[in-house]
């Protein structure tokens, strides 16, 4: 029987530390309780997932098992890890003080290459998938991790604007290859999990793209009820100690702001700003809008330095941190910092724009960037 | 690895189907003999009573014989169906602690419907048990494809309860189309119509090259069989009324009898256009004589009384069709599911909105428990290239301090499916963040139905706004919902601690588990 693997996922780089020091017992004891019946003496694998999502695998094996009471579906095992070696130890330790190091260099970790993107449709369900648990669960995890990081039509493998037909079919060969159906007879939770997140993926990928194609007009038939998600939720009201009137819901407004520009006719630029923090809002968004995003997120900070509470300065720093990840192509990560701005200050109407813009299209053209900081 | 089944958990008949040596699908029978086993459940002095033996319990003490609990699981007891429910069943509903609904035996005695499902399931895992001699511990459910995220863990618990592990639950009609053989035939585009004895499910689904892909769901929770029974024996109340002169309208046990001979005369009905309805002892003269009630019913009599129920078939299947888009002829194939879709009113509705003669299955009422054993083997790998794609049948919203609600996710958004939202302090030094989730996407959250009340716990201490956290809900291939909450800075896992949810608690689970196992 192939060996089984195990899947601890470390988010801070604290609990690996705490996982490398003190959860080890003589530094590569391990006790755990597991799902499965495990056997003494039986090979396993342990997929440590580090916070930069990058996974190790150590080799190990079983030395004891018991059965943990009340629960005849899950046992305690001690392993011995023998694949944590001091070469192992001594690169996660480089990996903690560098994390954006570039793992695949290494020789040490093998992640296999990025599969290449097939241009047609796969037939068999589940084709290409390896027998094997161990080289199974690293595949599936190295392609998680590049999928985490790239574009909705990039995880569907069909063009930034699909035709309905060319995104069903990447839905459906994505779906076929990745369902968690398709691993469920291994038993094995682990590698069900990662089938799962990449399926997700996939789902999220092609409802977004599915709504983009509705509102765009090029609708397609199925499954027609999808409506816009309404970006997201803030927990917290507007507390501005110098507005003494409430600002009324019904008409959103900036405060210390002259009116908003409408997004269809663009207005002359704003009267010179009166408020410091303002001024520093005001070059930021004509760098935006040039698309110097880096520019941009400089003054931004430096005026934080200064201003540390002002939301809108806050937000602006957000946005265009998004423009500079869409720039790179990095849409979701554009998503979360667009989202993160509004959850900072709710009027942000660029962030809303630009997220609504992001949403639809999965991108943001300079054309549309341009309009977005008018 | 140990045996699975495939069950199909119905109002009013239950069905166990397992994957054969020779790798066929097959319906296991009672000890009776039957393919089905009634969902029944009379709780005798003796101890609980299941299926057939159970129909003397109606007779007996209609109080205590408990059918059709799946039409209470995961329900709210303030569901208007739930009142106008407990007002003509003849056993008594109670409210739970947490709002569910429960079944009241006895003064201080009350039992949950997922116990009375435990209880049947537990039969009909002892069937299998008996049949493949092993023991059997994993199972794939159907349910309703309306099914909201509580009934479906309600199901799950009922099976916890009864020892079963749940490897996936599937919609009835999925279950229904794959049962049919669908996909080892060209590809299709089905309209599945599913009346049974409590519910009508409708979905339509596509297959395509092995892949089933339900493109939207939808249906009636509180119409099928037994409603059609009510409205003939309140036809036959009014009748015995105007010919004996006698009230059975208040006396739970005439009225059980007379739906029993309804029932029988309902069956019989399908295949001839006479029957009679006869009932030996229904009532009780002052005198002490009993009175004995027979009565002919014609098939147009019946369509007549059941007229306004199979009207109610019109609105979930066009409804069905417009959210997937489709017109009727771009439906290929009409499948009809369901005990009741054998009554010929239903059929020729169903024929008539959609337009095409639908497709005749000779065991409606099994066809979905093989599908549910397929599935035992399309999971265990031994039917491959098989793939079922469902999609949520409502949409899930969040709000925050009894705000307003927001969508989270959509309707007909493919499973599994993950969204989040960010929610931040509103407080400086705030240390709890309540929020509930509610499945429905109104903004009102009196129209959704509330799934539970949560809290994140552990806030770190910062200026109101500074700590944001990250509510990520997913929903699984199961169709039951889970969240995890991140603290955006740290990137730390934070505490949820749970204030309320519909259904039972896991320790309660496991503690009837126990029990049961013990009985």
């Amino acid at each position: 029987m192939a060996a089984r693997t195990l899947h601890v996922r470390c988010a801070t780089w604290d609990q690996v530390e705490t996982f490398t020091k003190r959860k080890l017992r003589k530094g590569r004891l391990l006790s755990m309780k597991v799902p499965f019946q495990a056997k003494v003496g039986s090979p396993v694998t342990l997929g440590l997932e580090l916070p930069n999502e990058m996974v190790i695998a150590i080799d190990g094996t079983i030395l004891r098992a018991s059965p943990v009471e009340g629960d005849p579906q899950r046992m305690w095992i001690e392993v011995d890890l023998s694949g944590l070696t001091e070469d192992v130890l001594a690169r996660i330790k480089h990996l903690a003080a560098n994390p954006n190091d570039d793992a695949e260099t290494d020789p040490q970790i093998p992640v296999p290459a990025a599969p290449t993107r097939r241009s047609s449709v796969m037939n068999a369900v589940g084709e290409e998938l390896p027998a094997d648990e161990r080289e199974l669960f690293q595949q599936l995890s190295s392609e998680l991790r590049r999928m985490r990081t790239a574009a909705v039509h990039e995880v569907l493998g069909v063009p930034r604007e699909p035709t309905p037909e060319q995104l069903r079919a990447g839905w459906k060969a994505h779906i076929r290859r990745h369902h968690p159906d398709l691993v469920a007879r291994r038993g094995a939770p682990a590698i069900t999990h990662l089938a799962e997140e990449l399926t997700i993926l996939g789902n999220r990928a092609y409802d977004r793209l599915r709504v983009a194609l509705l509102t765009e007009g090029k609708g397609i038939k199925a499954g027609s009820m999808i409506a816009t998600p309404p970006g997201w939720l803030v927990g917290f009201e507007d507390i501005q100690s110098g507005d003494a009137t409430p600002v009324p819901k019904a008409s959103p407004r900036r405060f210390e702001r002259p009116p908003t520009p409408q997004p269809v006719a663009p207005q002359p630029p704003p009267a010179a700003p009166s408020d410091g923090a303002e001024a520093f809002e005001h070059r930021a968004r004509a760098q935006l809008r040039t698309g110097d995003a880096n520019a941009a997120r400089e003054v931004l900070a430096a005026a934080l330095v200064i201003y540390p509470r002002s939301k809108p300065l806050r937000s602006m720093y957000y946005v265009a941190t998004a423009v500079a990840a869409l720039q790179e192509g990095e849409v979701v990560l554009a998503t979360s910092q667009l989202e993160t701005a509004l959850a900072h200050h709710d009027q942000c109407i660029e962030a809303s724009r630009l997220l609504d813009c992001v949403r639809r299209t999965g991108m943001a053209t300079p054309d549309q960037l341009k309009r977005v900081f008018t | 690895m140990s045996k699975a089944v495939g069950i199909d958990l119905g109002t009013t008949n239950s069905v166990v189907a397992v994957i054969d040596r020779d790798g066929a699908p097959r319906i296991l029978t009672t000890e009776e003999g039957s393919t089905t086993l009634p969902s029944l459940v009379w709780f005798s002095p003796r101890g609980p009573i299941v299926g057939e033996a159970a129909r003397e319990g109606l007779d007996e003490s209609p109080d205590l014989t408990i059918f059709g609990a799946k039409r209470l699981l995961g329900r709210r007891f303030d569901h208007p169906e739930i009142k106008k429910l407990a007002r003509i069943l003849p056993y008594e509903l109670t409210e739970a602690p947490n709002g569910d609904t429960w079944i009241q035996l006895a003064a201080g005695r009350a039992v949950s419907p997922e116990e009375v499902s435990a209880l049947i399931l537990r039969e009909l895992k002892r069937t299998a048990e008996r049949f493949l001699k092993a023991s059997v511990t994993r199972a794939v459910i159907t349910i309703p494809a309306w099914y909201d995220a509580a009934q479906r863990q309600a199901t799950k618990d009922a099976a916890a309860i009864a020892g079963l592990q749940v490897i996936r639950l599937i919609s009835e009609p999925t279950a229904a189309a794959l049962g049919h053989g669908a996909h080892r035939g060209a590809d299709r585009r089905y309209l599945v119509c599913d009346l049974g004895g409590g519910t009508f499910d409708v979905a339509a689904v596509d297959v395509e090259a092995g892949v089933f892909e339900v493109l939207a769901t939808t249906g009636d929770p509180f119409l099928g069989g037994d409603d059609v029974d009510r409205a003939v024996v309140e036809h036959l109340v009014r009748d015995v009324r105007q010919t004996r002169g006698i009230d059975v309208s208040t006396d739970a046990f005439a009225i059980e009898k007379l739906r029993l001979a309804a029932q029988r005369a309902k069956h019989e009905l399908s295949d001839h256009a006479n029957a009679t309805v006869t009932v030996a002892g229904l009532a009780e003269l002052p005198s002490g004589k009993l009175v004995d009630y027979a009565r002919p019913v014609r098939r147009d009599e019946l369509e007549l009384w059941s007229s306004p129920l199979v009207k109610r078939l019109e609105t979930p299947v066009k409804e069905a069709m417009r959210r997937c888009g489709r017109k009727r002829e771009e439906i290929e194939e009409v499948l009809l599911v369901g005990g009741s879709t054998r009554m010929p009113a239903v059929k020729k509705e169903l024929a008539r909105i959609t337009g095409r003669e639908p497709s005749v299955i000779p065991n409606p009422e099994e066809v979905v428990a093989i599908g549910a054993a397929l599935e035992v083997a399309r999971l265990d790998g031994t039917i491959e290239g098989v793939l079922l794609i469902d999609v949520t049948a409502r949409g899930l919203s969040m709000s925050v301090q009894s705000g307003e609600c927001e969508m989270v996710i959509a309707q007909s958004a493919v499973v599994p499916t993950r969204e989040h939202r960010l929610l931040a302090t509103r407080t400086d030094e705030q240390a709890r963040l309540e929020f509930d989730v509610w499945e429905g996407e109104s903004p009102d959250p009196s129209q959704n139905r509330h799934l539970g009340r949560y809290a994140i716990v552990d806030l770190p201490a910062a200026a109101a706004g500074d700590v944001l956290c990250l509510v990520e809900v997913t929903i699984d291939t199961d169709g039951v919902v889970r969240l995890g909450v991140t603290e955006m800075v740290s990137g730390e896992r934070l505490t949820l601690e749970q204030i309320f949810h519909a259904g039972l608690a896991r320790a309660e689970v496991t503690r009837l588990a126990k029990q049961l196992e013990a009985q």
